[in-house]
C-alpha cells in the first residue's frame, strides 16, 4: 500500500512537473513585453537615452533576456520557494491575492455539496427501490433535464423569479456595501447574498447525482446477497441501507471524489453571475486583464487539486471495498 | 450484445469495406425477414432500433432534435445574418407583430399619422388620438402614458387633435385650439412646451431626435429640447419665412415660402451643401441621414450623407410627376400626382416593397417614417408596408433574436460536432491501440488520458482559448474553440473502446483472423471496430451534448465565440444584469430555450440509445 502510493506520488510531481513545463511555454509564448510595461510610465520623464537604459535594465532584472529554459529553472526556483510572482492587476504576491476569494470559492462548494449529498443519496435510494413506479419515472425525467440545462441557465431562472419578480434576495454581490451591525446581522447579511447562488449550485448538481445513485443502487440490488439477505428474512430496510448501500459505495465513492474536486472549481460560472469574490471569478477577470502570473498560479492549483484528487479516488477505492485493496 | 456475432451475410461477398460494413450494420441494409426467423437471427443492430423505437421518450427527443436541427440548418439560407448589421433605433424591442397594427376605430377615417421608430401615433378625422406599436421606450417611459396634470393627477383633456408628430422617443400633439401637448422622453427637455407657444398661431410640429420644433403662421420656427447633437441655430436668418421644415438625425432644414431650402443650423456639413439650380421646390423630407427635395417640375434631389448601400440616392424613374415626398430612417417615399407611390432606399425591412395592389388604385394619403409606411387610397382603405415588428424581439444592437438564433443554433451545433468528430477520433485510435496492442504503449497512453482527463475542463478551455485567441480574428477563433473541445474531451471515449477492444481482442474471430495472418490495422479497424460500433454511438451523442453545452458556458463567460457571431451562448452573454433579466426577457428566454430543449433531446436520445445497445442497463 505505501509502496504503491509512493508511487503514485512520485508520479504525480512527474506529471505536475511536465504540465508546468507546458504551460510556461505556452505563457511565454503570449506576445507582450512586462519590461516595457514596468518602465511605460518613465518615458516622459527621462531623456531617450535614459530611458533605454531603464527598459534594458528592467528586462535584465526580470530576466526577458534570458533563454526560455532559464526564464523556466528560475521561476520553478521561485515557485518551490512558495513564490509565484506578483499580480499586475492587485500589486501584490500572488498568494495575497488568491488567500480571499480561495476561501469563498471552498465555503460555497463545499455547502453545495453537502446539501446536494443529503438531497441526492436519500433521493436516489428511494427511486432505486421503487424503481419503475410513477415516481421514479418522473424523476428520471427531471434528472435528464437538470444536468442538461447549464447552470447560467438556472442562475438566470432564479435570479429573474427569486431575486427580481419577488424581490427575497439580491440580485447579486457578496454583501451589502457599507454594512454595520452586529456579528448576527452580518451573519443574516451574507446568508440573503449567498442563498440564491447556493441554490443554484445545489440544484445543478442534482441531476447527474440522483442517477448515478439510483444505477449504483440499482446494481447493487440486483446482486445475489441481497437475495441472500432477503431469504433469511432480514428487514426490506437493513437489505437496502446495509447490505445493497454497502455495494453501492465504490461506484458513487468515485463520483464523490470528482465531486470534491469541482470545490474548488465548480463554481466559475456561479461566482461571475452573482459577482462572488471567488477563485472562478478571479480566474476570469485575471485572464481578461491578462494578468498571467496570477492565472499560472491558480491553474498549477487545479492541477495539483486534480492529481491528488485522482490519487485520493484510488486509495479511497480500497477502503471502501477491500476486494480491490492494492497490495503491490 | 453486438460483440459476438461476426456479419451474417459475410459469404456473399469476400471483401468488404470498413464502411459497408459499418453502415450495412448500422442502418440494417438487408431485406425484411418472418416472424420466425427474425427470433432466430436478428442482427444485433435491429435489435438496437427496434428497442429504441419502442421508447416513447427517446423517439420525442429524437423527433425534437431533427426538427430543430432542420431549422439552424434551413433557417440561416431563409434568413442570411448581416454580421456587420446593428440599428440603434431597434434595440431592445419586444417580440410582436404589431407595429403597423392600425386600430380598428381608426381605418377609414385617418386624418394623420406619425410614425416613431417603433410606434406610430395617429389621429382620426373626429378627432381621437390611437397610439400603436411598441410604444414602451424605458422601464419608466410609455408613450401610451398620456400627459396628466401635475396637480390632479387626471388625464388632461386635449380635444379634438389635428396634428401629430413622432420623434425618436417623445410625441407631439397639436389641437383644433391650437394648443399643444407632449409627452414622452423629457429629459432633454424634447417636451417642455415653451411659455410663448400659447400666443402664437401654430401651422404644424416636429419631432426629432431630443428635440421639438414648431413651426408658426407667420414663418417663425420655435424649438424646445436639446440642440447638442441636432445642429439648429435658434436665430437663424429665415425666421419668418419658413413655410416647413425636416429633421434628420443631427440636422435641420427649412423650406421657404419662396420654394427655397435653406440650411437652419451654423455648422458646414453634408446637409448644408444644398444642391444648386433646383427651381422652385414645393416638399421636402429627410431620412436619418440624408435630406430630399422635390420641385415643381416632379423632379427630386438628394444629397446629405448618401450612401451606395443604403440607396437613399437612387430614385426611381417615372412616367409621372412626384407632388410630395416623405422619409423614413433609411428610405424615401413619394406620391405622383395621379396618386401612385414610389419607394426607394434601403430595404432590409422591406420597407420600400410597395405592395402590388396599389398600382392599381389612388393614392390620397401617405406616410411614412422609420420602417413604416401607411397609405391610404380614395375608397378609404388602408395599406401598410415595411417593418411589422419581430418574432422574438431584438438586442442591445437592434438586431434581430429570431436570426440570430437561428444562426447561432447552426454555429452551436456545428461546434458541437466538430468537436465531437475530432474527440472521437482521437478516442477511437488511442483505444483502439492501446487495447489491442497492450504494454508499453498502452502504458503510455493510459498515463496521457489520465493527466488529458484530470485537468479541469471548463477553467483550462477558457485559459487556453483565452491565451491562444489572443491573436486569432473571430473565425479562427471558432476552429479553435471546436480543437480545444476535441483534444480535452476524448479520455472518456478512449477508456470505452479500450476497455471494449480488451474484450473482444480474445473473442474466436479475432484470433481465427490473426491466424489467417490478416495485418494488425485490419483486425483492429475491420474486425473490431464494427463490432463496438453502437459504444461508440452512445458516447458520441452524449458528448455532442457536453460540447455544446461546454461550447455554451465558455461563449457565455467571454471565452469562446465572440460577438458578432453568434451562438447560444454567447447570445446570453450580455444578460448576467439584473435590468436585461427584468426588462429585456426575451434576449435571455428564447436561447435559453433553444440550448436547454436541444441539450434535453440529444441526452433523451443517448439514454434511449445506450438503453438500446445494452439490454443489461434496459433493465434498470
Amino acid at each position: 500500500m505505501l509502496k504503491y502510493t509512493l508511487k503514485r506520488f512520485i508520479y504525480m510531481v512527474f506529471v505536475f512537473a511536465i504540465m508546468s513545463v507546458i504551460l510556461f511555454g505556452l505563457y511565454s509564448m503570449i506576445p507582450g513585453d512586462p519590461a516595457r510595461a514596468e518602465v511605460e510610465g518613465l518615458r516622459n520623464v527621462l531623456k531617450p537615452d535614459e530611458y533605454q537604459r531603464a527598459y534594458e535594465l528592467a528586462r535584465e532584472r526580470l530576466g526577458l533576456n534570458d533563454p526560455t529554459h532559464i526564464r523556466y529553472i528560475k521561476w520553478a526556483k521561485g515557485f518551490l520557494r512558495g513564490d509565484f510572482g506578483t499580480s499586475i492587476i492587485h500589486k501584490q504576491p500572488v498568494d495575497e491575492v488568491i488567500k480571499t476569494p480561495l476561501r469563498v470559492t471552498i465555503f460555497i462548494n463545499i455547502f453545495s455539496v453537502i446539501a446536494g449529498l443529503l438531497i441526492t443519496i436519500p433521493l436516489g435510494i428511494y427511486c432505486a427501490v421503487k424503481k419503475g413506479t410513477r415516481f421514479d419515472r418522473t424523476v428520471q425525467v427531471l434528472t435528464i433535464v437538470g444536468y442538461s440545462i447549464p447552470s447560467f441557465i438556472f442562475a438566470l431562472l432564479f435570479i429573474y423569479f427569486f431575486a427580481v419578480k419577488l424581490g427575497w434576495f439580491p440580485v447579486s454581490g457578496m454583501k451589502t456595501p457599507n454594512f454595520t451591525g452586529t456579528t448576527w446581522e452580518m451573519i443574516k447579511d451574507y446568508a440573503k447574498h449567498l442563498a440564491l447562488p447556493l441554490m443554484v449550485m445545489t440544484i445543478g448538481s442534482l441531476g447527474g447525482m440522483t442517477r448515478y445513485v439510483r444505477a449504483a443502487m440499482i446494481d447493487a440490488l440486483s446482486m445475489d446477497c441481497i437475495r441472500t439477505a432477503r431469504a433469511k428474512g432480514l428487514k426490506e430496510r437493513v437489505v437496502v441501507l446495509s447490505h445493497a448501500w454497502r455495494n453501492a459505495l465504490l461506484p458513487i465513492v468515485t463520483l464523490l471524489i470528482n465531486w470534491f474536486m469541482s470545490i474548488f472549481y465548480g463554481s466559475l460560472i456561479i461566482e461571475r453571475m452573482f459577482n462572488l469574490n471567488g477563485l472562478g471569478k478571479l480566474l476570469i477577470d485575471s485572464l481578461f486583464n491578462q494578468d498571467y502570473n496570477v492565472v499560472m498560479a491558480i491553474q498549477l492549483f487545479y492541477i495539483v487539486i486534480a492529481l491528488s484528487g485522482n490519487l485520493l479516488a484510488d486509495l479511497s477505492y480500497g477502503i471502501v471495498d477491500p476486494r480491490v485493496r492494492v497490495n503491490k | 450484445m453486438s460483440t459476438s456475432k461476426a456479419p451474417n451475410n459475410k459469404n456473399k461477398k469476400n471483401k468488404k469495406s470498413f464502411s459497408s460494413l459499418l453502415f450495412g450494420n448500422l442502418f440494417g441494409s438487408r431485406k425484411e425477414l418472418s416472424i420466425l426467423e427474425e427470433e432466430q437471427v436478428q442482427s444485433p443492430w435491429r435489435t438496437v432500433i427496434r428497442i429504441f423505437r419502442s421508447n416513447k421518450v427517446s423517439m420525442t427527443g429524437l423527433i425534437v432534435f431533427l426538427l430543430i436541427f432542420a431549422t439552424v440548418m434551413i433557417g440561416p439560407l431563409i434568413k442570411p445574418i448581416d454580421l456587420s448589421f446593428s440599428e440603434s433605433s431597434q434595440k431592445d424591442i419586444a417580440p410582436g407583430f404589431d407595429m403597423m397594427k392600425v386600430p380598428k376605430e381608426l381605418q377609414g377615417k385617418i386624418h394623420d399619422i406619425a410614425v416613431g421608430p417603433t410606434f406610430s401615433i395617429g389621429a382620426s378625422t373626429d378627432g381621437q388620438l390611437y397610439i400603436w406599436g411598441k410604444t414602451r421606450i424605458t422601464s419608466a417611459i410609455d408613450i401610451k402614458n398620456l400627459p396628466r396634470d401635475e396637480k390632479t393627477n387626471q388625464l388632461i383633456d386635449m380635444g379634438k387633435i389635428v396634428k401629430v408628430a413622432a420623434g425618436t422617443d417623445h410625441v407631439l400633439v397639436l389641437n383644433e385650439d391650437g394648443q399643444v401637448f407632449a409627452w414622452g422622453n423629457n429629459r432633454q427637455g424634447q417636451t417642455r412646451i415653451p411659455y410663448e407657444v400659447e400666443f402664437v398661431d401654430i401651422k404644424d410640429i416636429y419631432a426629432g431626435y431630443q428635440l421639438s420644433i414648431i413651426v408658426t403662421e407667420d414663418g417663425r420656427t420655435i424649438h424646445f429640447g436639446s440642440t447638442m447633437i441636432n445642429d439648429y441655430d435658434e436665430f437663424h436668418q429665415y425666421q419668418g419665412q419658413i413655410d416647413k421644415i425636416t429633421m434628420t438625425q443631427d440636422a435641420v432644414i427649412g423650406l421657404t415660402y419662396d420654394g427655397e431650402v435653406v440650411y437652419l443650423g451654423s455648422k458646414v456639413n453634408a446637409y448644408s451643401n444644398i444642391p444648386e439650380n433646383m427651381g422652385r421646390v414645393i416638399d421636402i423630407a429627410s431620412t436619418a441621414s440624408t435630406v430630399a427635395a422635390v420641385n415643381d417640375e416632379g423632379k427630386v434631389f438628394v444629397w446629405g450623407n448618401v450612401t451606395a448601400s443604403k440607396g437613399e440616392g437612387n430614385v426611381p424613374e417615372t412616367d409621372s410627376k412626384i407632388v410630395s415626398i416623405q422619409g423614413g430612417r433609411f428610405h424615401y417615399t413619394a406620391l405622383t400626382e395621379d396618386g401612385k407611390v414610389l419607394a426607394w432606399g434601403a430595404n432590409y425591412y422591406n420597407q420600400i416593397n410597395v405592395p402590388e395592389k396599389l398600382n392599381n388604385t389612388t393614392v390620397k394619403q401617405l406616410f411614412t417614417g422609420s420602417y413604416q409606411n401607411y397609405a391610404v387610397t380614395e375608397d378609404n382603405e388602408l395599406y401598410t408596408w415595411g417593418l411589422k415588428g419581430y418574432l422574438m424581439g431584438t438586442d442591445d444592437l437592434g438586431r434581430d433574436i429570431f436570426t440570430r438564433l437561428l444562426n447561432g443554433g447552426r454555429m452551436t451545433m456545428t461546434i458541437g460536432a466538430v468537436a465531437v468528430i475530432i474527440s472521437t477520433i482521437i478516442g477511437i485510435i488511442i483505444g483502439s491501440l492501446s487495447g489491442f496492442f497492450g504494454g508499453k504503449l498502452d502504458l503510455v497512453l493510459q498515463r496521457i488520458s489520465e493527466v488529458v482527463s484530470s485537468l479541469p475542463f471548463l477553467p483550462f478551455a477558457m485559459i487556453l482559448s483565452s491565451i491562444i485567441g489572443n491573436s486569432l480574428d473571430s473565425n479562427q477563433r471558432i476552429v479553435l474553440i471546436m480543437v480545444i473541445l476535441g483534444l480535452l474531451s476524448w479520455p472518456g471515449l478512449q477508456r470505452l473502446v479500450r476497455a471494449q477492444v480488451l474484450s473482444v481482442r480474445e473473442q474466436e474471430y479475432v484470433i481465427a483472423a490473426r491466424s489467417l495472418g490478416i495485418k494488425r490495422s485490419a483486425i483492429i479497424f475491420k474486425h473490431i471496430l464494427p463490432n463496438i460500433v453502437s459504444i461508440i454511438l452512445v458516447s458520441a451523442t452524449l458528448s455532442f451534448a457536453t460540447s455544446m453545452l461546454i461550447e455554451s458556458s465558455l461563449s457565455y463567460l467571454g471565452f469562446g465565440v465572440q460577438a458578432p457571431h453568434p451562438t447560444w451562448g454567447n447570445m446570453l452573454y450580455g444578460a448576467n444584469n439584473s435590468i436585461v433579466i427584468q426588462n429585456y426577457w426575451w434576449r435571455w428566454v428564447f436561447p435559453s430555450i433553444a440550448l436547454g430543449v436541444c441539450v434535453i433531446c440529444i441526452n433523451v436520445i443517448g439514454d434511449g440509445l445506450r438503453d438500446a445497445v445494452d439490454p443489461k442497463s434496459h433493465e434498470r
